[in-house]
């Protein structure tokens, strides 16, 4: 109903069709298109294909290091080298884009024909411009987190140096098998290969039990999404007959879907072509962490710290909110999947902001915090919004991997120390300083301080959207909440560790650490010494590599702030232009009042649509954005705030309200103790664990349990009878094995004369011969 | 030569000189032979346990299938027979002497010739 | 056509065959009788061999159709009862010698078979090669007997294992093998050939051969020679027709293709008695013409059975650990005379 309502107005994508043909016009100028795909497959240069062989390059050769034993840091400059160079050819890639999609072939590989229907899904790439955004950030971000991975993992120097980057490359190529695919298989080949890079670095460190159980479970939770993905994928074949995208994309049935879509009336597409984006949402609900399926994410930080920056904040988990944007037209025909993705979005962003609240662990709070934006996009895309969630997904994408990567700074320096209760004041200890400042960048992002932050602008892009989408309201304010959570949590950390008394305990992978040299920026003297619970603990301040990486990425973070005013006269700024050449271009008829009203609000009416029919949504009588910005940017305020109070130090670092003086006391223990169970429950993820085990993995591990004696006494009972019988009968013939050559002899020439025997009486009784 | 002997009640006894053919009932006491000799050295190999007296026996079969493809090649009036036969007499002469080899060095190992020496077989 | 014998008389011959010869195997313990089991079976085999070659000869003599020349059934009955004399003698030498027998019969029939060659090459190799590599190994492997008697031999040569079921088998199998080839016998293809074509009809390849004998003949003048084909080579030469194209050659043309001056045909009535192709040539024209791959198949058979035949027999020299170390100490002693005592000292 509500989707219908969205229609009403509706708005021909972009890329589908002239914005002002009419639709019988449409549908003609579609014709010609799908014609000219059919007939002019538009290929594109072949060094486009380095983007995808310089990862599987590196990939090999790391193998090699691993196979010779390798003892250097020779692996990090490779993967780095090589990374660096795919970004560049990601880059050309992007600067000689000339506004229309191509696709480049690398090799045949499935190319079948039966009676009139064909099976062809070739290893090619389909680039248009949301394909070079993502891998944009895709191969820059790898990039960088390489140049922090070659100190960060120095410690593992040796097979698990090569092991580490080996999975590195692997993934980034998946990753770009996945986002540059040409058609659906090859997204299902980048989309298994990607989990199975974030399985293998999960589990990184294998010795460890609960490293193992993580990457266990993100392989297992990922594989409930992975079977919706795989029927859709099916299921599109099925009821469209192609899996690549550009066939799909012209596809004649797809459009009159859209068509009567448009108008909402939504009878007429029949249920198959509705359920294929149920299947792909589910698919996208395991790969980004939404709930039902969020739970491996924050497991998932078991892995190094690069992995959870680049793989579980960055780029792999926005995978999900990839492939709703490449499928959105078979979204738009689907009456209730755009809602149910809105719906599930923001539950999982408050329901994870709510748990980040009370986690202790600070990388686990990134990981709730990266769950709950992701809820952010998945509610953009929900709303109609492609653009506010690419748009999320890339500044998320920077500060996202700034606060993880801070946050391995602090845990690499202080012996795998992440409990927010034994740091302090890490931001005034000798050699801190750059991760202290860069660390207030990305809290500041992630906490979306109103105009000079990034985050701020893609986040307000969402809310907006929720204002003046009619029927959305409630997500809107919802969204404004979780976003005052964010806030405060995103403080709270930063309180907490980086500023007030310096203290520090190390943690448990202390003695490890200092038997290790690490480099030549360490200075084991001056470094501050805890508070003496361990006279040999230094913690050791970042090297060149880590507060070089934390650098750009600040910036970065700061910079794409600028995104949203480039070439904001045609599209909603850059991200914009960029999703509006592609399959995910389209734009929200309630848009026409919105976007950027604090920038130059006449500019931002959409590409197209009869827009005056729409309601504009208001927020405090105030048009959205106006409202917008007063709310979520005092709400964000208002969070630090209350960050401050509670958890910040005394002076001005807690804001002069703060009344901090150790540690691991503040104000915020005594309103917990007093909250009642809620901060337990809080702090115990609502036992979402605890029921999924009590309402899944119990009764199946019954069941299993069950068929693991059906198995042995039946099945098994019948294999052993099986090889039970001929034992016997061998039992009873065996004694004319008597081993003397004449037996056999015996058996041979008896044998002949029955044989002959049986010929002849075939022969006479068949009157063959006289 | 054929005309040796003159019919009994007008039969006439065949194995007349070589090229007039030799007829069905010529040809069959011949298979007949073939086929006793062969037997017998099929029970001869069955029964007998010394070694040396079943690879003759053997022997005794290649020869009842020389006299069969004679008998056969006479019968079609063809060669064909006969060159069958110098293959089985060279793979006659090449088994006697393999065999042979492998019987001493087998006597050599149990000290007996009985092929019942040698039964690791037996299950 | 109807069968050569009846199936019934079949089974009786071998019933009765597989009887004598089932007596007839070599046994322990039945010495206390008056008449010898051997003898018996003997009888028995005797009665069977008469009763085979009265009912394939009463069948012959219904039909009018030829019976086998008369030296066929001594050579049958020798052979057949020499190889029945083979497996059942009790001393392996006999056996052998019995083989030769049993050989020797076989080329008597070879020869009613116009297989004169054969019957030749048979003699030399089997009785004068292969037996005697057989006799030459009973003699090297065969424990000695202690005495002359029976009692005295040893159980391998003196029991038949199973002689009742083997004599069964055999003969179930001869019967079989019987029935099934005389029931088709009368349905085999006559030769395509005539009888002249059949003995003569390799004349034509063996024009040197017709050259000889018509100049012994005395019906060739110098500078005459058979007429050759051009292409194959072969003579002209009919020999059912019985005549022979003949031509006088002056020399060769370039190509080497023979200048034929004139040509003349020869008649029936010129045709010379001892023109006619031997059995030799018409073995060795099949056997290098239509079977070259035997020959060679064969070389190989005989190389490897010769290689192989000289590494079984070789034998192993093991000498034992002590007289080995016996045999390095006197070495070492040998050089220790002229060299330093090292090799000692490390000892």
């Amino acid at each position: 109903m509500i989707t219908a309502s969205l229609f009403n107005s509706f708005s021909m994508p972009a890329f589908l069709a002239d914005p002002s043909a009419g639709h019988g016009e449409a549908s003609q100028h579609l014709a010609q298109l799908a014609e000219h795909a059919a007939q002019h497959p538009n290929a594109g240069p072949k060094w486009v294909l380095l983007i995808v062989l310089l990862p599987v390059l590196g990939f090999v050769l790391n193998a090699f290091y691993a196979a010779f034993g390798n003892k250097s840091k020779i692996p990090a400059w490779t993967t780095i080298a090589l990374l660096a160079t795919a970004f560049i050819a990601t880059l050309s890639m992007f600067l000689s884009y000339e506004g229309t999609p191509y696709t480049v072939q690398a090799f045949e590989w499935f190319n079948l024909h039966y009676g009139d229907k064909s099976f062809v899904a070739n290893f090619s790439f389909y680039i248009d411009k949301l394909t070079i955004l993502w891998m944009l950030f895709v191969t820059g971000l790898a990039t960088l987190i390489a140049l922090y991975a070659s100190e960060y993992m120095s410690h593992d120097i040796g097979l698990g140096y090569c092991r580490f980057f080996a999975a590195f490359c692997l993934f980034v190529f998946s990753m770009a098998c996945l986002v540059m695919g040409d058609n659906m298989l090859m997204l299902y080949l980048g989309w298994e290969g990607v989990g199975l890079c974030s399985y293998l670095l999960i589990g990184y460190f294998y010795k460890k039990p609960s490293a193992v159980a993580a990457a266990k479970k993100a392989f297992i939770v990922n594989r409930i999404g992975d079977l919706g993905l795989a029927l859709g994928v099916y299921l599109t074949f099925v009821h469209f007959g192609t899996v690549q995208y550009s066939e799909l994309f012209a596809n004649e049935t797809l459009h009159t879907y859209i068509n009567a879509a448009a108008t909402g009336d939504f009878s007429h597409i029949p249920a198959q072509a509705q359920w294929i984006a149920l299947l792909l949402m589910v698919g996208a609900f395991g790969k980004s962490a939404q709930f039902p399926l969020y739970v491996w994410l924050p497991d998932a930080m078991e892995g190094p710290t690069p992995v959870s920056a680049l793989i579980h904040a960055a780029t792999m988990v926005t995978a999900g909110v990839y492939l709703i944007a490449r499928f959105y037209p078979i979204f738009l025909v689907s009456e209730h999947a755009l809602p149910i993705v809105a719906w599930i979005g923001t539950i999982t962003a408050l329901l994870a902001a709510t748990i980040g609240m009370a986690q202790f662990d600070i990388k686990r709070i990134m990981a709730y915090s990266t769950v709950s934006q992701l809820g952010y996009m998945f509610a953009a895309l929900g709303l109609l919004s492609t653009t506010g969630a690419a748009f999320h997904v890339l500044t998320h994408a920077f500060f996202k991997a700034l606060l993880f990567l801070a946050c391995g700074a602090v845990m690499h320096g202080f012996a795998g120390q992440l409990d927010l209760r034994k740091l302090s004041g890490v931001a005034w200890m000798k050699g801190w300083g750059i991760v202290g400042v860069t660390m207030l960048v990305g809290c500041m992002n992630l906490a979306g301080l109103p105009y000079i932050t990034s985050g701020f602008y893609s986040k307000d892009m969402i809310l907006a959207e929720a204002f003046i989408t009619p029927g959305y309201r409630m997500i809107g304010w919802i969204l404004v909440f979780t976003a005052i959570l964010t806030a405060y949590y995103t403080f709270r950390v930063y309180f907490r560790v980086f500023v007030g008394p310096q203290h520090a305990e190390p943690g448990d992978e202390h003695d490890d650490h200092d038997d290790h040299a690490h480099g030549e920026e360490q200075n084991h003297d001056a470094g501050p010494h805890g508070d003496h619970h361990s006279d040999h603990f230094h913690p050791h301040a970042p090297g060149w590599a880590i507060n070089t990486v934390l650098v750009i990425l600040a910036c970065a973070s700061m910079l794409s702030i600028s995104l949203a005013y480039i070439q904001k006269a045609e599209h909603h700024g850059w991200v914009g232009s960029m999703v509006a050449e592609s399959s995910a271009s389209y734009h929200s008829p309630y848009a026409a009042e919105a976007h950027y009203a604090h920038v130059e609000h006449t500019d931002m009416h959409p590409v197209a649509g009869p827009v005056g029919t729409a309601a504009p949504g208001k927020v405090f009588g105030m048009d959205a954005h106006a409202g917008m910005i007063l709310v979520s940017g005092l709400g964000a305020i208002f969070g630090v705030l209350v960050a401050a109070y509670f958890h910040g130090p005394k002076g001005w670092q807690g804001l002069f309200i703060g009344g901090r003086t150790e540690s691991d006391k503040c104000r915020m223990d005594a309103i917990a103790r007093r909250a009642g169970p809620l901060p337990r429950l809080a702090e115990n993820k609502w036992f979402v664990d605890e029921i999924y085990a009590a309402i899944l993995v119990t009764p199946l591990r019954i069941i299993s349990h069950i068929f693991h004696w059906i198995d042995k006494l039946l099945l098994d009972g019948l294999v052993n009878l099986f090889g039970f019988l001929p034992r016997v009968f061998a039992w009873v013939i065996r004694p004319s094995q008597s081993g003397v050559l004449q037996g056999y002899a015996v058996s041979m020439a008896g044998g002949l004369a029955v044989l002959l025997f049986v010929v002849l009486v075939i022969v006479m009784n068949s009157g063959g011969a006289a | 030569m054929n005309h040796l002997v003159q019919a009994i009640d007008s039969v006439q006894l065949a194995q007349l000189a070589f090229p007039s053919e030799m007829p069905a009932t010529v040809l069959a006491p011949y298979l007949f032979v073939s086929a006793a000799m062969f037997a017998i050295g099929l029970i001869g190999f069955l029964t007998r346990k010394n070694m040396i007296i079943m690879f003759l026996c053997t022997e005794l079969m290649f020869q009842a299938a020389g006299l069969a493809l004679i008998a056969f090649g006479r019968h079609h009036l063809q060669a064909d027979g006969q060159t069958f036969v110098i293959f089985v007499l060279c793979v006659a002469a090449a088994e006697a002497a393999m065999a042979l080899a492998l019987v001493v060095l087998l006597f050599r190992h149990r000290e007996s010739l009985s092929a019942s020496a040698w039964k690791e077989l037996n299950g | 056509m109807e069968q050569i014998i009846s199936p019934i008389a079949l089974y009786l011959i071998c019933g009765l065959g597989a009887i004598g010869v089932a007596f007839a195997l070599p046994r322990r313990g039945h010495s206390g009788s008056k008449i010898p089991l051997h003898i018996v079976g003997g009888l028995v085999l005797a009665m069977a061999f008469g009763f085979a070659a009265l009912v394939l000869g009463l069948k012959a003599t219904d039909g009018g159709n030829p019976l086998p020349n008369y030296f066929f059934y001594p050579f049958a009955a020798i052979g057949i009862g020499a190889s029945v004399r083979m497996i059942t003698h009790k001393r392996p030498v006999y056996s052998a010698l019995y083989f030769i027998l049993t050989i020797i019969a076989s080329c008597g029939m070879y020869l009613l078979l116009s297989a004169e060659f054969m019957a030749f090459a048979l003699v030399i190799i089997y009785a004068g090669a292969i037996l005697i590599t057989y006799l030459f190994v009973i003699m090297l492997a065969t424990q000695a007997p202690v005495g002359d008697d029976d009692e005295d031999l040893n159980d391998v040569d003196a029991v038949a294992r199973e002689p009742v079921l083997a004599s069964a088998i055999g003969f179930v199998l001869v019967a079989l093998i019987t029935v099934s080839m005389f029931r088709g016998i009368g349905d085999l293809p006559h030769s395509q050939l005539s009888s002249a074509q059949a003995s003569d009809g390799v004349l034509a390849v063996l024009p040197k051969k017709i050259d000889k004998v018509l100049d012994r003949a005395g019906l060739l003048e110098e500078g005459w020679f058979v007429s050759r084909d051009s292409e194959t080579g072969h003579a002209i030469i009919d020999v059912d027709a019985r005549t022979i194209q003949i031509e006088l050659v002056d020399g060769e043309d370039t190509q080497g293709l023979p200048i034929v001056l004139a040509s003349r045909t020869l008649g029936p009535d010129q045709w010379p008695e001892e023109l006619s192709a031997q059995n030799l040539d018409r073995l060795g024209y099949n056997l290098l013409n239509d079977h070259p791959m035997m020959i060679e198949v064969a070389g190989i058979i005989l190389l490897m059975a010769m290689l192989g035949a000289t590494v079984l027999a070789r034998k192993h020299i093991e000498l034992e650990e002590a007289l080995k170390a016996a045999q390095a100490r006197k070495l070492g002693t040998m050089f220790d005379t002229d060299e330093s005592n090292s090799v000692r000292s490390q000892a």
